[in-house]
């Protein structure tokens, strides 16, 4: 039988890389591409793949949100998310929400299909940069390896990280309702929630809580360029 | 006539992927890869390819450094830019660096055949994803 793969990335052209190297492996299927969080939840609900690699950089629902979510409706999806960062903060919050494989982009080529094989065998896969003292802290202790840092991110439910991601993204109360199927007020009613639980003051103030807290990625332009531009 | 052409990406997957695209045509023969400006010079001195597919952002020496050493050591290429960067001051410092085309990571799928094409035959092609309000 065929294993079969759902992938997700914004990126077609790293999504054509990627299914080039996966379908190079006999018996092993992409059976759907998705271009954003959202996308793939709906796609994995029904086509209910065995493995989902998600890229954690990904508009309108992050890769770590789109795992919680996918998660929390069957705990039996086995997930992998790809990132272009190994900090420790996104190593942890990749585990937390439930991710079985840790994979960076820059390794894909050569990691990503060890990681499929380890997940297809009830294994986990940790790209060999993430280090050791990281990984097992957390496994031991559960979550206590953060203990010392304030719980930033539980302080929000599901919904209301949604609204942040997409407000965090430039779009309007109307933009956002539209998309999650709410009424304007709903979504303002979130907004006040969301700012009045983090102490935030200002849509410029939401974006950097977003930032920094893995909810959206910033692009840098190369480094001599005349102008700076943050593509967010 | 064979058009050869050298692939510059700091993602192997990203490289994997224009592979992808590039391959359907007989005539395009993809003579090698680098990962950053630094090996994209040593390869075009040593390849002597047709065109050069160049990502903007490397590590080492990025791609606009990396077109303008291009056009000035070993003139008679052309190069083609690969990027995310949507951005209308990007592609004039692109082109002020000697490129003859510019196309974004998001639309590859649609313009990047078309582009080396055109480059190819010494056409400029540039391509953003959306119109952007000056």
């Amino acid at each position: 039988m065929k294993l079969r793969i759902l992938l997700a990335d914004d990126h077609e052209i790293v999504r054509r890389g990627l299914c080039a190297l996966l379908q190079k492996r006999e018996g092993w299927e992409v059976c759907g591409e998705a271009s954003d969080g959202r996308e793939a939840i709906e796609m994995a609900k029904q086509l209910k793949p065995d493995v989902v690699i998600l890229d954690i950089g990904m508009p309108n629902l992050n890769g770590l949100d789109t795992t919680r979510q996918l998660l929390q409706y069957d705990p039996q999806f086995k997930i992998i998310v790809l990132t272009i960062t190994d900090s420790d903060q996104v190593i942890r919050e990749a585990l937390d929400a439930g991710a079985r494989g840790f994979v960076l982009k820059s390794d894909a080529a050569r990691d990503l299909v060890s990681a499929v094989e380890a997940l297809q065998s009830k294994r986990m896969f940790f790209t060999p940069r993430v280090n050791d003292l990281v990984l097992r802290g957390f496994l031991d202790k559960g979550h206590a390896i953060s203990r010392n840092e304030p719980p930033s991110l539980p302080i929000l439910t599901t919904r209301e990280r949604e609204v942040t991601q997409l407000l965090a993204e430039g779009k309007s109360s109307k933009e956002v309702a539209s998309l999650l199927n709410l009424s304007t007020k709903t979504v303002e009613t979130h907004r006040s929630n969301i700012m009045r639980k983090l102490g935030l003051h200002s849509i410029r103030d939401l974006v950097v809580y977003a930032i920094k807290n893995n909810i959206i990625q910033i692009q840098m332009p190369a480094q001599p360029a005349t102008t700076q531009t943050t593509v967010v | 006539m064979t058009v050869r052409i050298l692939l510059v990406d700091d993602h192997p997957v990203v490289r994997q992927g224009l592979k992808t695209l590039l391959e359907g045509r007989s005539e395009w023969e993809i003579v090698g890869e680098a990962s950053d400006g630094i090996e994209a010079l040593e390869k075009v001195t040593s390849l002597q390819p047709d065109v050069v597919v160049l990502d903007v952002t490397m590590p080492r020496m990025n791609g606009i450094e990396a077109c303008r050493l291009i056009q000035e050591k070993t003139p008679g290429r052309e190069v083609l830019f690969v990027t995310q960067h949507d951005s209308p001051q990007m592609l004039r410092e692109a082109l002020a660096a000697g490129a003859r085309g510019y196309v974004v990571k998001s639309n590859l799928a649609r313009d990047l055949v078309e582009a080396v094409e055109a480059v190819s035959q010494h056409r400029p092609f540039t391509a953003l994803a959306r119109p952007r309000q000056s």
